[in-house]
């Protein structure tokens, strides 16, 4: 039913679509997948570093990017859209801190971020950001956050989430697992992250990158040996899982 | 309104509503204050004296004139508290923008010249004059002079402010290259004191600090512990 109204933005279509935004959304559905948990000390951010190819210089792709010291973001789509934004948000943190003197909150950046893209689902001419944000970090009271924004504008808090290709199955297996217990530990966050990643990424290990944000400290990203070590465990304890399985029947 | 320094009324009459005023209420257009900085191998010393006025009133005693932008870049503060802060905080906001950017901690020239670029275009403006200082691991301990026109020159030494007048030569004579940190706090301190000692817009305490690639060390020198001299 697309076909007449999917030209301009600012049509709807008669069954109340705005086909651009859902357009959008198949883009964020083809983009690498980005998966996030909030702990009780921690808040992780993992994505799925796209392969490089042969004689391309494998840069640490910045798909989790720093928005202000305490404020980390990753995102699933247009990478391209997602430089815009961020750039945005950057002068808008520093801006905030500037006129009120205060860092801001994790919701008041994600708001700003989401009242951006909703604008471009109402402008003449301009297509809506086909990027989908998971952002993350402490606020200064020190409660953790974790939020989504989608293209369309709307944002949600999230205590684990994912976003990108497959992010349903990730998302199940974060229901399936999550518990607060398991998340009180900052260990117990990133094996959770990575598990969960790990579902839906080719070849593992060496195509992830976490992004740790502790309290008052500056944003860490984990380094290659760490995160092995990490899958290391968890495939191990898969094993164990597997034999108990195996021993039951 | 008040100054980091004297009084500054722009059109310097005696005369308001009709009466005369007496001469220390209009002031000269020297910026007061004494602040100082000096770049040693590792780090660098700067120094400030701690009396804000309003015409000659003190408005505070006990200012902080050694104002922090990065962790390891700060500046010396001279001329209007009002200016001086405005532009501190919009170097603030530039340069946690920048070292985000740029994903380390920014380079003391990066901040000397966002203060220049204020400085400069807003020149008619503005009344500041500031020293920039701090550590990065590219030049190490570095000294930047931005005073009232805009200009930004790199020194080793630099002095400021209106008891600065007082002491160039005390500070030709007494500054070697390659001090220590220890000699470097005294000479800092000993400066301040004279300065301080003749400046009638100077005055109060001796506020130090020690930046290095570790951070702040800061060190307050209240009034009966300063360095006295000739008092005659």
């Amino acid at each position: 039913m697309g076909s007449r109204y999917d030209r301009a933005i600012t049509v709807f279509s008669p069954d109340g679509h705005l086909l651009q935004v859902e357009y959008a959304q198949e883009a964020v559905r083809k983009g690498s997948t980005a998966v996030g948990v909030r702990g009780s000390d921690v808040v992780v951010l993992g994505v799925e570093k796209k392969s490089v190819a042969k004689l391309q210089e494998e840069r640490t792709v910045r798909k989790i990017c720093l928005l202000d010291d305490h404020v980390v973001m990753a995102f699933a789509g247009l990478t391209a859209d997602a430089r815009i934004l961020i750039n945005r948000a950057q002068i808008e943190c520093q801006s905030h801190k500037l006129t009120v003197e205060d860092p801001v909150t994790l919701e008041y950046i994600t708001r700003y971020i989401a009242g951006l893209k909703q604008k471009y689902t109402q402008s003449n001419g301009r297509r809506p950001f086909g990027i989908s944000c998971l952002l993350a970090g402490f606020d200064y009271d020190g409660v953790p956050h974790l939020y989504q924004t989608e293209p369309s504008g709307i944002y949600y808090e999230w205590k684990a989430n994912a976003t990108g290709r497959s992010a349903k199955t990730v998302r199940e297996f974060l229901e399936k697992y999550y518990t607060e217990e398991l998340v009180s530990t900052e260990k117990g966050t990133v094996k959770l992250a990575i598990r969960a990643l790990l579902e839906v990424v080719q070849s593992g290990r060496k195509h992830l990158e976490i992004a740790v944000m502790r309290r008052g400290e500056p944003m860490q990203m984990l380094d290659v040996e760490k995160i092995e070590e990490y899958v290391v465990e968890i495939e191990k304890e898969k094993e164990e899982e597997a034999e108990k399985k195996k021993q039951k029947k | 309104m008040a100054f980091v320094d004297r009084a500054y009324s722009g059109l310097s009459n005696n005369i308001h509503g009709g009466f005369e005023v007496p001469d220390w209420l209009s002031a000269e257009h020297s910026t007061g204050t004494s602040i100082m900085a000096v770049e040693y191998n590792g780090g660098v010393v700067i120094g400030a004296d701690s009396r804000s006025t309003t015409g000659s009133y003190i408005s505070n005693r006990f200012t902080d004139k050694l104002t922090q932008i990065t962790e390891h870049i700060y500046c010396c503060r001279s001329g209007s508290s009002a200016d001086t802060q405005a532009i501190a905080n919009i170097v603030r906001y530039h340069l946690d923008f920048h070292s985000i950017e740029l994903g380390e901690p920014p380079l003391v020239e990066a901040a000397a010249n966002i203060f220049r670029e204020l400085c400069y275009n807003y020149r008619d403006s503005l009344m500041a004059g500031i020293i920039v200082a701090g550590w990065d691991k590219r030049r190490g301990g570095q000294v930047y002079c931005v005073p009232l026109g805009g200009m930004c020159v790199r020194q080793p030494l630099a002095i400021g402010g209106s008891g600065s007048t007082y002491v160039y030569g005390y500070v030709d004579a007494h500054f070697k290259k390659d001090m220590s940190k220890k000699e470097c706090l005294e000479f800092v301190t000993n400066t301040l004191a004279l300065a301080m000692s003749r400046d009638g817009s100077s005055g109060g305490v001796v506020r130090l600090a020690d930046l290095t690639e570790k951070g702040i060390e800061r060190f307050t020198v209240l009034g009966d512990q300063l360095p006295r001299f000739y008092e005659g």
